[in-house]
């Protein structure tokens, strides 16, 4: 008697889930259906090591964007906080020594606050705002460097490996991504900035300063990319990178939208995201070991970015400039 | 007093106009003082090949941003009809130039379905559009530099009529031929209404999302077009082709006074922020100023421009 009411509750908890988060019934198909098709590759340690490693990429990339998204605005600008802040470390380093890892949140932060007072102030939409930024970002990057990488030496501590298979940095994400959701889900700000991603006019007539509100997402989202470029500083080689990839813009964008934040705003979050980044991270790898043409695969995730774009998009209505 | 308020009122409502105006003079000015090569006849000719293929691609981002929409795969679509042409040429003849527009304006179609149909946002739908274009231009050129040999080909562009290269009257044709579409054709009025305001376009009996594909797949026609001429131009190339051109190209358009709040400008305005721009462009060069310091000043010039033209009075919420 007592298992059938267990069974009871657990099926339908198991529907409300799979209904709120469709994107975990994508993910087991992929992992079931690369493990069966190449099972001596896909279903190795070093693969979902390298995974996570992936997933560790993409997370911190797409964590504050995704607290913009909920606002329903849109930040492209993380990548070039973390290259220009990665030649930042390199300049700093011979005055502040190891406490020139420091300057990235530092530069997060203000680069969040300027988008923010731009954007609220100079009412540009956001995604050509930190378009632009980012391109201003890329140029300074190879300006500095003079147009080579910079390797920077002595931040390998921070991702060495404690875990066999189990990737330092993925256990550093955790607590960022905690204070992320924290924020989102158990605090005033966040709630608000869910309120003001469903419907902005509203909140304004109810009395909530708007522009505040939106000043300090962006804030929040330069701060948290700041934060975890701390991590993907030394994750991702530990060299302050020159070349600006469009894949590094695109798909954290993907992780957030598969996840289930729609663009349109006021709903998903940061949780979501790390659903959508190790879809992502999944398919990548899965593609990877496939064994297919390098120019096939970049076609492939092509057609999946318009798939998850077309289906996160799904109700927006009334949105005239984006 | 009075005619002084009266010229201020004036400046006022056509900044606009004269605000790119002025900066398209002192640009010249600036950089034939620096350097005094820049409007010799071999400085001319840099700077019109610089902006012939630019202005066509622009005419057609024009009309989307019109709509208050934005066309962000116009360089990709450019990539791809040029390196159509210079991989199949062999294989097709001139034939090659009707295929590469067909496949640009079938992407154009696309970018309009998800935009009007799907209704997701302009920006994401043809950043996703882009993402696939640039895959498939990856496919079919390995990632390699091709040479165009056939000279036919190279003369659409290349050829000299009255000392400048025939791509310059190619641009002054299409950029006609759109001012001609915004400013006399019912297709141009209904961009500016579907841009200024959509419901009530709606109301007086516009297809408004109909139009908005029409819209998208012109831009994606102007840059295939612009592709193709550009291939002439350059006589080869490889994915690098349009690489840097999305901050420039949007800042042009939105340099002429498009803003992209949507429903002001027009095609006639972006001659002049193709001027600016590319000519900015090609001074920087002439000075010897790096890709990567041109890149600081072209996304400054962007956020400068876009900050400058948007009409904030018709807008009260903006993501």
């Amino acid at each position: 008697m007592k298992i059938l009411g267990r069974n009871r509750l657990i099926t339908p908890v198991i529907i409300q889930t799979l209904k709120a988060h469709p994107v975990i019934l994508a993910l087991i198909a992929l992992v079931v259906m690369f493990s069966g098709l190449y099972p001596e590759r896909f279903l190795t340690p070093l693969n979902f090591s390298t995974i996570l490693r992936q997933l560790v990429t993409l997370t911190l990339f797409a964590l504050g964007p995704s607290i913009i998204v909920v606002t329903g605005s849109l930040d492209l600008s993380y990548v070039g906080i973390w290259m220009l802040g990665g030649i930042l470390v390199w300049l700093l380093m011979p005055i502040l020594g190891m406490f020139s890892i420091l300057v990235i949140p530092l530069l997060g932060l203000a680069t969040g606050l300027l988008i923010g007072v731009i954007q609220v102030k100079g009412k540009i939409p956001s995604f050509i705002l930190t378009l632009s930024l980012l391109v201003t970002y890329w140029g300074l990057t190879a300006t500095l460097s003079g147009g080579y990488p910079k390797p920077v030496r002595g931040y390998e501590f921070i991702t060495a490996p404690l875990i066999p298979y189990l990737p330092t940095a993925f256990l550093w994400s955790i607590p960022i991504i905690t204070a992320a959701v924290f924020i989102m889900n158990r605090t005033r700000i966040g709630t608000y900035l869910y309120a003001i991603g469903s419907n902005e006019e509203g909140v304004q007539l109810a009395g909530i300063n708007v522009d505040k509100y939106k000043i300090l997402a962006f804030t929040l989202s330069g701060l948290f990319t700041g934060i975890g470029s701390i991590i993907l500083f030394p994750h991702l080689g530990s060299a302050a990178p020159v070349e600006l990839l469009l894949d590094n813009v695109v798909w954290p964008l993907v992780a957030i939208v598969l996840g289930g934040t729609p663009l349109v705003g006021g709903s998903g979050g940061p949780q979501r995201t790390i659903l959508g980044a190790l879809t992502v991270a999944v398919v990548w790898r899965g593609l990877l070991l496939s064994l297919l043409q390098p120019e096939a695969i970049k076609l492939l995730v092509g057609l999946l970015l318009i798939v998850s774009i077309v289906v996160g998009a799904r109700g927006l209505k009334g949105v005239t400039i984006t | 007093m009075a005619r002084l308020l009266l010229s201020r009122e004036w400046l006022r409502r056509n900044m606009t106009t004269v605000g790119p105006m002025v900066a398209a003079i002192a640009i010249i000015a600036g950089f034939q003082v620096i350097n005094p090569f820049f409007l010799s006849y071999q400085g001319i000719t840099t700077l019109v090949y610089a902006m012939s293929y630019f202005l066509i691609a622009a005419c057609g981002l024009t009309f989307v941003i019109m709509t208050g929409s934005f066309d962000f795969s116009v360089p990709s679509v450019l990539k791809l009809a040029a390196l159509l042409c210079v991989l199949y040429i062999d294989k097709l003849g001139f034939l090659v130039i009707p295929l590469a527009l067909l496949i640009s304006v079938g992407f154009g179609f696309i970018n309009g379905l998800f935009v009007a149909k799907f209704n997701v946002p302009s920006f994401m739908a043809t950043l996703g559009v882009s993402v696939v274009v640039e895959g498939i231009a990856l496919y079919l050129s390995k990632g390699f530099l091709h040479m165009m040999y056939d000279e036919t080909f190279r003369a659409l562009a290349t050829t000299f009529i009255a000392g400048l290269p025939s791509i310059f009257y190619w641009a002054m044709g299409i950029w006609i031929i759109s001012t001609f579409i915004a400013m006399c054709m019912p297709f141009g009025r209904h961009t500016y209404a579907v841009g200024g305001n959509p419901i009530g376009a709606r109301l007086s009996g516009i297809n408004v999302e109909r139009h908005r594909i029409y819209v998208f797949m012109l831009s994606s026609f102007f840059a295939g077009l612009a592709g193709v001429l550009y291939m002439a131009q350059l006589g080869g190339g490889s994915m690098l082709i349009g690489a840097d051109m999305p901050i420039p190209l949007f800042a042009s358009v939105v340099a002429g006074g498009t803003a992209l709040t949507g429903g002001v400008g027009g095609p006639h305005r972006t001659l002049l922020g193709v001027i600016i721009i590319t000519w900015i462009q090609a001074g920087m060069l002439m000075l010897a100023i790096g890709r990567d310091t041109q890149m600081v000043i072209f996304g400054l010039i962007a956020l400068g421009v876009a900050i400058a033209t948007i009409d904030r009075r018709r807008i009260k919420i903006i993501k």
